[in-house]
């Protein structure tokens, strides 16, 4: 018993971090339905500014505490004028995701390039001694916590409910257009929203700095922690927000205490999963209905760029080339020759997302996730039962299809983004799995031994040949997709995408086209998988957990949604440059991050796809074959 | 063989819809006889566009019936309902951004087109077939409603008149056998809409039914067989032209409302 409220007190506490968290996400989400993955990242930063402060300056905790929240409400409002805000007024839903993906790591990246990856932690505000309450201790920053959690809401809660300022935030939320014919600045309203999210989360990481440690990718994890405890309690409602947040912290916290540690993880995205599918609007839902004869996303920003079959399959023999050209300075450097074959294998996996997103517009945030299955399947047959690798990669990506096909019935019944939040949440379950299991998947430490694809007695044991054997593959399934993609199911697709009701009035069956592209897209990404162990031999955690995810997310984008080739341009933009010029891979991940932050806005077609148009606007003549024109929002 | 005349295209029964207290329809029934133009009129907010996302199942229905050719479609998702050969043309032309004119009007075939999605990826002949089939008729149709050099732009470029014109012919490409307009003539100029009449004469002579609802009530004296009034969600009156221009209830309900 005893035992039990103090493990009530320790999720009392994580709760609250989470319930702040969620606190920022349903502001943002109140005033722009948009949802901003960078949550958590402002709520690292605070922390390491304060404790910059403190180590460097000498400065008390307190002061400290305060130059980092006024570091975060400068640094959040900068971002949100240069690129949040401008960012609602032109991207569809799913690209705004994407964008705040990018502000997340670009935010993660600059931190790593400032602070390192060392782990910091900040003074407590009034001593470290705990006090005991009935014989139950509590730290006294948990005290702090709790009172900083209570004054937050109710603030909040009043702001919303009797301030000027509140009701234009909720008139902003409920029809922009009228609010902006009231007089309501909604630019200004939707940036306020933004750094006043950002300030709640900075306050959050400074109180909670003392109780923890905290490094320059800490701010991904809150990210998630706090977005899944909005999305329980219902996204939108700040009430729901602060009791989503104790509900998580409480599950972890017990399921650590009397499961494992490391299931503790994976009982909150259970958690999610299925509150997603038994509820999906969450325990306290919000937000007014919609007509569902009127578009609800009317903001479309692409260029239509349309290739000839033949000239995909040129541009295919092209892409073959430059790889086969790199070969020679492959050949004289291993580590290069290395990159090469990442880079082409990432660039499968890539391929799958842009299936289901540059044509079917759903966002996948569990590409990772599906090359575990297929990695960790594969493997384990091969190293533990010796199963044929073909064998084991044909396994991978039956058992990827089976959780598609769930997860993709469950969440594809719902609208909007809810099959980003549970391929998410997917992704995160199978990365607490692949580190919990130890005795299969060799857990954090990775598994060794994985022996090299073989095919009929022929191994493909050196880089080269693995190169020649995933070009191959990639040969193949760009011509398929190519011819898919161009005929009636392409088309398809891209018809749910632009407007999956008039869809539906030409008798397409929108969820069917939906979880048949994530399908495609969970298949390729297994069969990335697994060619990834074999090729390393060696398969870990970290190699195929949701960070890689959401850098598969900024290769598409930047490459080019909605063209199958233009990922290979991402991926090799990011895989390759850093082996290339060594002093870059520190900027690495700010890079990425500032490369997708700017396609998403000003490249909407990405590298390759701005390329092409630039191609065709200066051979005019050819136009019949090729359509390039820029749709207006 | 039946006579075409015995089974209605379509036939509604006491529909009723409320949205939140508020009855936007009120018992509607009426019927469609195959291979002839009805007329849905009536005031703005009269419920029309809102009959026809009931008819669609774009919106469930409170209560009442509504059969397609005999079969109930009352309860069946859009898709299926779409698949049957029921199509529709949205009051704001609801065009696929994102596409080509060309795609736009190929993807209303879809429902014709049976070839499994795997084998139009390995390249089948009968996949390279139906496309084939599917981009020469898309193209004709296009020809003749002088859309054909517009065919590779990006559909969303086009102008409002234009678009909604590429809709209804996306919706001809579905060979529907009854097809739904809402507003066609909004926002075209006399000769435009004169050509439009000789069009859904055309459309109607070609053997597939239609249900329009127009505001312009001298294309829908010349080329409707049946018109239905409704009025705040009531059926104020079902008729022909003729019968219509006479009814005092429409005069009063419609006409009259209009000019004063
Ligand atoms: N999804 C909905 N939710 C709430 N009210 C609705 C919905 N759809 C329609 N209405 C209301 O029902 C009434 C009928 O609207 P409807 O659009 O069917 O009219 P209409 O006859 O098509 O008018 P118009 O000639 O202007 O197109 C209106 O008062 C409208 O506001
Ligand atoms: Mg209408």
């Amino acid at each position: 018993m005893h035992q039990a409220i103090q493990i009530a007190v320790g999720g009392l506490l994580q709760g609250c971090i989470f319930g702040l968290l969620a606190l920022g996400f349903s502001l943002i989400y109140r005033v722009t339905a948009a949802v901003n993955l960078a949550q958590g990242a402002f709520c690292i930063f605070a922390a390491l500014v304060t404790s910059s402060c403190e180590q460097a300056f000498g400065m008390p905790v307190m002061i400290a505490g305060l130059v980092g929240v006024a570091a975060t409400a400068a640094l959040s409002a900068l971002l949100g004028a240069a690129v949040f805000v401008p960012g609602l007024a032109r991207l569809p839903g799913s690209t705004m995701f994407i964008l705040t993906v990018g502000l997340l790591t670009i935010l993660q990246g600059a931190s790593l390039v400032v602070w390192g990856s060392q782990s910091y932690t900040l003074t407590t505000f009034s001593g470290e001694r705990p006090i005991s309450l009935l014989g139950i201790s509590i730290p006294t920053q948990g005290l702090w916590l709790i009172g900083v959690t209570i004054v937050i809401t109710s603030a909040l809660a009043l702001l919303l409910a009797r301030t000027r300022m509140g009701r234009a935030f909720r008139a902003c939320a409920e029809n922009p257009l009228a609010a902006n014919l009231m007089g309501i600045g909604v630019r200004r309203m939707q940036l306020l929203s933004f750094v006043l999210a950002a300030v709640i989360g900075g306050i959050a990481g400074i109180v909670i700095g003392p109780i923890t440690s905290f490094q320059f990718d800490t701010g991904g994890m809150y990210t998630m922690f706090g977005f899944i405890a909005a999305v329980i309690g219902g996204i939108g409602s700040p009430l729901g927000a602060v009791v989503g947040g104790l509900c998580l912290g409480l599950a972890t916290q017990f399921a650590a205490a009397y499961m494992s540690s490391l299931f503790s993880n994976a009982l909150a995205l259970s958690l999610l999963l299925v509150i997603l599918i038994w509820r999906p609007s969450g325990i306290f839902s919000s937000g007014p209905a919609r007509r569902q004869d009127v578009r609800d996303e009317p903001r479309i920003h692409r260029a239509v760029i349309r290739l000839g079959l033949r000239r995909g399959l040129l541009l295919s023999a092209v892409a073959a080339a430059g790889l086969l050209g790199a070969l020679p300075w492959g050949l004289q450097s291993g580590g290069l020759m290395s990159s090469v074959v990442i880079t082409a294998i990432l660039f499968l996996a890539v391929i799958g997302l842009d299936v289901l997103m540059g044509f079917a517009g759903q966002v996948s945030l569990g590409q990772g996730g599906f090359m575990a299955i297929g990695g960790y399947t594969a493997s384990i047959l091969a190293v533990r039962y010796d199963v044929p690798p073909l064998v084991g990669t044909l396994a991978g990506i039956a058992l990827s299809l089976v959780c598609a096909l769930i997860l993709g019935i469950g969440a594809m019944r719902l609208r909007g983004l809810y099959l980003a939040i549970a391929t998410l949440a997917f992704g995160l379950l199978v990365d607490s799995l692949t580190v919990g299991l130890e005795n299969l998947t060799g857990g954090p430490s990775g598994l060794v031994g994985i022996p090299s694809f073989s095919l009929g007695g022929f191994v493909f044991d050196t880089p080269l040949r693995n190169f020649y054997l995933i070009a191959a593959i990639l040969v193949v399934i760009l011509t398929v997709l190519t011819a898919g993609m161009r005929g009636g199911f392409g088309r398809a697709l891209l018809a749910v995408r632009a407007d999956p009701l008039a869809a539906a009035a030409l008798g397409v069956d929108v969820r069917r086209y939906k979880i048949g592209a994530f399908c495609i897209c969970a298949a390729l990404g297994s069969l990335a998988g697994s060619l990834y162990g074999f090729y390393f031999h060696f398969l870990s955690p970290e190699m195929v957990g949701t960070p890689i995810s959401f850098q598969m997310l900024a290769m598409l984008v930047i490459g080019g949604e909605g063209t199958l080739f233009g990922p290979l341009c991402g991926v090799a933009l990011i895989t390759l440059l850093p082996t290339i010029f060594q002093p870059l891979a520190q900027y690495k991940t700010m890079g990425s991050g500032l490369l997708l932050i700017l396609c998403a806005l000003y490249l909407p077609s990405g590298i390759f796809g701005t390329a092409i148009t630039w191609l065709m606007r200066m051979r005019p003549e050819r136009g019949g074959v090729l359509a390039v024109r820029r749709s207006t929002p | 063989m039946n006579a075409p005349s015995e089974v209605p295209a379509l036939d509604i029964r006491g529909i009723n819809k409320t949205f939140g207290g508020v009855q936007a329809i009120f018992d509607a029934s009426f019927s469609v006889a195959p291979g002839t133009v009805t007329a849905l009129i009536g005031p703005n907010g009269a419920g029309k566009t809102t009959l026809f996302n009931l008819i669609t199942n774009l919106l469930p229905p409170n209560s009442g019936s509504i059969q397609f050719f005999g079969q109930s479609i009352g309860q069946m998702a859009a898709e299926k309902i779409a698949a049957l050969g029921l199509i529709r043309a949205f009051q704001t032309a609801r065009i696929f951004p994102g596409m080509t004119v060309l795609e736009n009007v190929a993807m209303g075939a879809h429902r014709l087109m049976k070839v499994p999605a795997y084998r139009q990826m390995l390249l089948s002949s009968a996949a390279r077939r139906e496309e084939r089939d599917v981009r020469r008729r898309a193209e004709m149709l296009l020809d003749i409603a002088g859309l054909h050099g517009e065919r590779n732009r990006a559909a969303s470029d086009l102008p409002m008149g234009a678009q909604k014109l590429l809709e209804v012919i996306r919706a001809l490409m579905a060979a529907p056998r009854l097809l739904l307009l809402d507003e066609p003539a909004a926002g075209l100029n006399d000769t435009e809409t004169a050509e439009l009449a000789a069009m859904l004469g055309a459309i109607r002579d070609g053997g597939v039914t239609l249900l329009v609802v127009e505001h312009n009530m001298s294309l829908v004296m010349g080329v409707a067989d049946q018109i239905v009034v409704l009025d705040a969600g009531r059926t104020v009156a079902i008729g022909t032209p003729s019968e219509i221009r006479n009814n005092r209830a429409v005069i009063e309900a419609y006409i009259g409302r209009e000019d004063g």
